[in-house]
């Protein structure tokens, strides 16, 4: 049986909006309650939710194409390495998290070893000049502490 | 409603030197990055938002300064159509029919000289139309009342699909996804949080900013890595651009049908620019018979749809000025825009803040001279741009991204949501649900359900006052119609397929 | 990135605003740029250095967030000795103090300096309302409270909502939470929805409707000042109508509480002198405010009032509990 993407998306879905519904029905209700309050509408939106997944479970459309398998994995990566970089640009500073995953962002692209090192310090260097001197944006360019 | 008195307020505000040069800037920025491979208007006008508002530009000057880009990126667009047979968004996927078997048969030149100046004269036509036509249904502001408010959105989810999306269910689920996620945060009327699971991020709610950075910016990189950055790029050259007055001269009534019918899409909520570019490109089509030989590289090929879709994104503006309801992805960026300007769109704009109405317009007006300008003697430096290898212009993009978010809010976590909203991206695309509802939702969800519990207010909880009024039973009964209508019509109207190489 | 897209943005080098230098005093402007607040500290500051009560120019720094709670919250925990500094408020900031809508904090936990000029309530009906005065509409409210439904451009347990509860209360009818009240859009909604029939009044400034006066489509049926407001004599107040309510926006300041007496008296009275200048009162009769001058002592134990009442009110309608 194909075309699984569409149910189990569909399945993720209804997974989803059971849950909301539930946490929806945890609201807690105001005294100036209008006749409509807060609850219903996210339980309809999450309704109507439902129903889409439920139609597309039962008429899915053509399977995508996935990558493969090592190209799933350099994704999560680079999920990885934007998460990581979330984190740390606050503490350590521009110049640092931007050099090693833009670099890294480039490497996972096209894997020129060379090419991606000089991405990575070119475009750490060159934005935190755009964004510092040209757009004043207040960026701290290396951890506290350093200089 | 003197409209030349209105033009010359709106000329006031935006012929000063300052913001004259802040429209040149960002028809500059706006080409280069809707001629960037795989950016189109949304995802450019999307990276640029947060920065803009970071240099303190008032409302003004921000709002030339990106509608600047806006259509800037909808020029550019049309470069990578034709030279790499790469649409950089779906309105640009027509211009690729005829604009690159021109570019193969070596005439990449005049395709980009015809489809700029198509695209000037159909967004020119569109400003004009949006200036007789926008004062006029502003007019019915008075005949909306939240029943009337709840059916316009209703209608506006309904349609969204339309007939570009192949499958309605996922349609609506993307509307249902940005809607729910618009009800995480504060109660508006209760003052109380909610579906935040208790995390104290979450109480402001999400911003659309990063939802739409994530959805349309971030996503794009996974794609890229999937794809190895291979594209399908054949080293179309250019040789020398003139311009080809004489083939121009010939598409005069092409470009005047396509302007027309373009707009009056552009005005239905929801069909927007790629209904528009769609339509005319047919009605060229068939207007033309076999001996228009389209398809095989002719002008009329090229200025039929590019007049198309920029009449399309000038006649988008008419519902989301007067009525705050965008009638496509790109109005649902400008509408993001205004929204954080502090400035609401609707029936009382324009006798509110007519210097925003008319200084907007006075700027499309400017933009589109600009942009006829500096795209004819210009055009190649912008083709260079193509040559950027994606291993350096997409990681850039992405930082550039995360910047612009976190010098807005300055919180990580909205950096992890913008990685959070990339995934979610990347997920909705391949599974081929739209990402355009799930930003509408964001953005109108609040209101949506507003209006919804003002018009139970106002009736005690009657659920019948949503029928009250002849507009909104009649708005009911249009969603109906525009979210059904599609599901019969696509098997009639089958759409052509972008030609092979 | 390309050399060229550098050179793009570069160009707009010229765009950003040049960075601040050192200067002496400071003034907060809890939202961003473009509002009443940042208008407060813009206007205020600027007109303190024209007529020489500091030595430089005020530095207005804009801190958005949560609704003017993260500057409140800033001053407190980080300047709260700070004897430079100011903070634009508005009667939405006591509003919110009092309804614990800036997460436990207190209205006595700053000082509130004075205000110098105000956007007097209005409750307003269409042209063609059958009620002709206040006690029409109070009237009609107590026959039958679902009868009449007010828009305001303020959320539920807004400044906009609370207006015609006190209007209401001060008639004599304390059945408030009947009364049918929509928050909409700004005050220009508000009148839109008034007069397009799908409310019956519209309650809000008098900045946001004195647009609509030359129409002719909407009929004021009181101010809720002291007295009549210059420029608008034909306006009757509440209080000739026989309901003793004041409410007003107004526009003020406060000042971190740990300053001495000495430095608030002297905050005071550059506010005082402000109010008086020219400029100030061009300003004002630019964006629609009315006279309101409140400094030192005497408009902190107004606000102590004011924050009372609003929390009673509050209580009472239950926005808290």
């Amino acid at each position: 049986m194909g075309r699984l993407s569409d149910r189990i998306f569909g399945l993720a879905v209804i997974l989803v909006a059971l849950v909301y519904i539930a946490s929806a029905m945890q609201i807690q209700a105001s005294f100036l309650s209008d006749p409509v309050g807060s609850k219903a509408f996210p339980i309809l939106i999450a309704s109507v939710a439902i129903i889409c997944a439920v139609v597309m479970i039962l008429r899915p459309d053509e399977e995508p194409e996935w990558p493969m398998a090592w190209t799933v994995v350099s994704i999560f990566i680079s999920i990885a390495l934007l998460v990581g970089y979330a984190y740390t640009l606050k503490p350590l500073g521009f110049l640092i998290p931007t050099a090693i995953v833009s670099g890294a962002l480039s490497y996972q692209i096209n894997p020129k070893p060379r090419f991606a090192v000089a991405a990575g310090l070119g475009l750490s260097i060159g934005l935190f000049v755009l964004f510092k001197y040209v757009l004043d944006l207040g960026l701290v360019p290396f951890p506290k502490g350093w200089f | 409603m003197d409209i030349l008195a209105n033009l010359s307020l709106g000329f006031g505000i935006a012929l000063s030197p300052y913001t004259l040069m802040l429209a040149v800037v960002g028809c500059f920025i706006g080409t280069i990055v809707g001629a960037l491979p795989g950016l189109g208007p949304s995802n450019g006008v999307a990276i640029m938002i947060p920065l803009t508002f970071s240099m303190g530009l008032d409302a003004t000057a921000a709002l030339v300064l990106l509608t600047a880009i806006y259509y800037g990126a909808m020029y550019g667009g049309r470069i990578s159509s034709i030279l790499l047979n790469i649409p950089g968004d779906e309105p640009a996927l027509m211009t690729t029919l005829d604009g690159y078997p021109m570019a193969k048969a070596g005439r990449a030149g005049d395709a980009l000289v015809i489809s700029g100046f198509a695209s000037f004269v159909g967004a020119f036509l569109a400003t004009i139309g949006l200036m007789l036509l926008a004062p006029v249904l502003s007019n019915v502001a008075y005949q909306f009342g939240p029943a009337e408010y709840f059916a316009l959105y209703l209608l506006a989810f309904a349609t969204l699909g339309g007939i570009s999306s192949k499958n309605q269910a996922k349609a609506a689920l993307a509307s249902c996804i940005g809607l729910m996620i618009a009800m995480i945060g504060l109660d508006p009327n209760s003052g109380l949080p909610r579906l935040t699971g208790g995390n104290l991020h979450l109480y402001d709610g999400i911003d659309f900013l990063v939802a739409i950075v994530g959805l349309f910016a971030v996503s794009e990189i996974f794609f890229f890595i999937e794809s190895h950055g291979k594209s399908s790029a054949v080293g179309v050259t250019l040789d020398k651009v003139r311009v080809p007055w004489a083939e121009i001269w010939t598409t005069r009534w092409t470009m005047l049908r396509s302007s027309l019918v373009g707009f009056i899409a552009g005005i239905l909520p929801g069909a927007g620019a790629s209904l528009g570019s769609f339509m005319t490109y047919m009605m060229e089509k068939s207007i033309a018979g076999d001996k228009g030989k389209f398809g095989t590289g002719v002008a009329k090929g090229v200025a039929a749809p590019e007049a198309g879709n920029n009449a399309a994104a000038g006649g988008a503006l008419v519902p989301m000025l007067t009525l705050g309801v965008p009638g496509s992805g790109t109005t649902a960026v400008l509408l993001a825009v205004l929204v954080t300007l502090n400035i609401t769109p609707g029936p009382t704009l324009f006798t509110d803040r007519p210097d925003v109405v008319w200084g907007l317009i006075a700027s499309l007006l400017i933009a589109n001279f600009v942009l006829l300008v500096m795209n004819v003697p210009m055009v190649k430096i912008f083709v260079k741009i193509l040559t950027v290898p994606p291993a350096l212009l997409l990681p850039g993009v992405t930082m550039v991204s995360f910047v612009g978010i976190y010098s807005l809010t300055g919180s990580y976590f909205d950096l992890l949501l913008v990685v959070a909203f990339g995934v979610l991206g990347y997920l909705l695309r391949k599974l081929d649900i739209p990402t355009v509802p799930v930003i509408m939702g964001i953005l109108l969800g609040h209101q949506m359900e507003k209006q919804l519990r003002d018009a139970m207010v106002l009736s005690d909880g009657d659920w019948t006052y949503l029928f009250s009024s002849g507009i909104s039973t009649g708005l009911m009964i249009a969603a109906f119609l525009g979210f059904v209508a599609p599901i019969f019509l696509r098997r009639i109207l089958s759409r052509p397929e972008r030609v092979a190489d | 990135m390309s050399i060229k897209f550098l050179r793009a943005l570069s160009t707009s080098a010229i765009l950003s605003v040049a960075a601040s230098s050192a200067m002496a005093a400071e003034c907060i402007a809890p939202a961003n740029p473009g509002g009443g607040w940042d208008f407060t500290c813009r206007q205020i500051g600027k007109i303190l250095f024209d007529i020489g009560q500091v030595d430089a120019p005020v530095q207005v720094t804009n801190l958005a967030g949560a609704g003017g709670g993260l500057a409140f919250s800033t001053v407190v925990n980080e300047r709260n000795d700070d004897p430079d500094l100011i903070v634009a408020a508005s009667s939405a900031t006591t509003t919110r103090l009092a309804q614990n809508a800036y997460g436990g904090a207190t209205a006595d936990q700053v000082r509130f300096v004075g205000a110098i000029g105000a956007d007097p309530g209005v409750i307003v009906v269409a042209a063609d309302s059958p009620f002709q005065s206040l006690g029409d509409l109070v009237d009609a409210i107590k026959a039958d409270p679902s009868s009449v439904a007010f828009a305001g451009g303020s959320a539920v347990g807004g400044f906009d909502h609370l207006k015609p509860l006190q209007v209401l209360k001060a008639g004599g009818f304390d059945d408030i939470t009947a009364v049918k009240y929509i928050g909409v859009d700004g005050g220009a909604d508000a009148i839109t929805q008034t007069v397009g029939g799908f409310t019956q009044a519209m309650t809000g400034d008098m900045s946001e409707i004195v647009g609509f006066i030359p129409t002719g489509d909407i009929r004021v049926l009181a101010v809720l000042t002291e007295e009549r407001v210059p420029g608008f004599e034909d306006i009757p107040t509440a209080i000739e109508q026989g309901f003793d309510v004041v409410a007003v926006n107004w526009r003020g300041l406060y000042v971190p509480k740990d300053i001495s007496d000495e430095q608030f008296e002297a905050w005071g009275a550059k506010l005082a002198a402000v109010a008086e200048s020219d400029e100030w009162k061009q300003a004002m009769a630019d964006n629609g405010l009315a006279p309101f001058t409140k400094v030192g002592g005497d408009f902190q134990s107004w606000i102590d009032g004011v924050v009372a009442q609003t929390e009673e009110l509050s209580r009472e309608i239950g926005v808290i509990q």
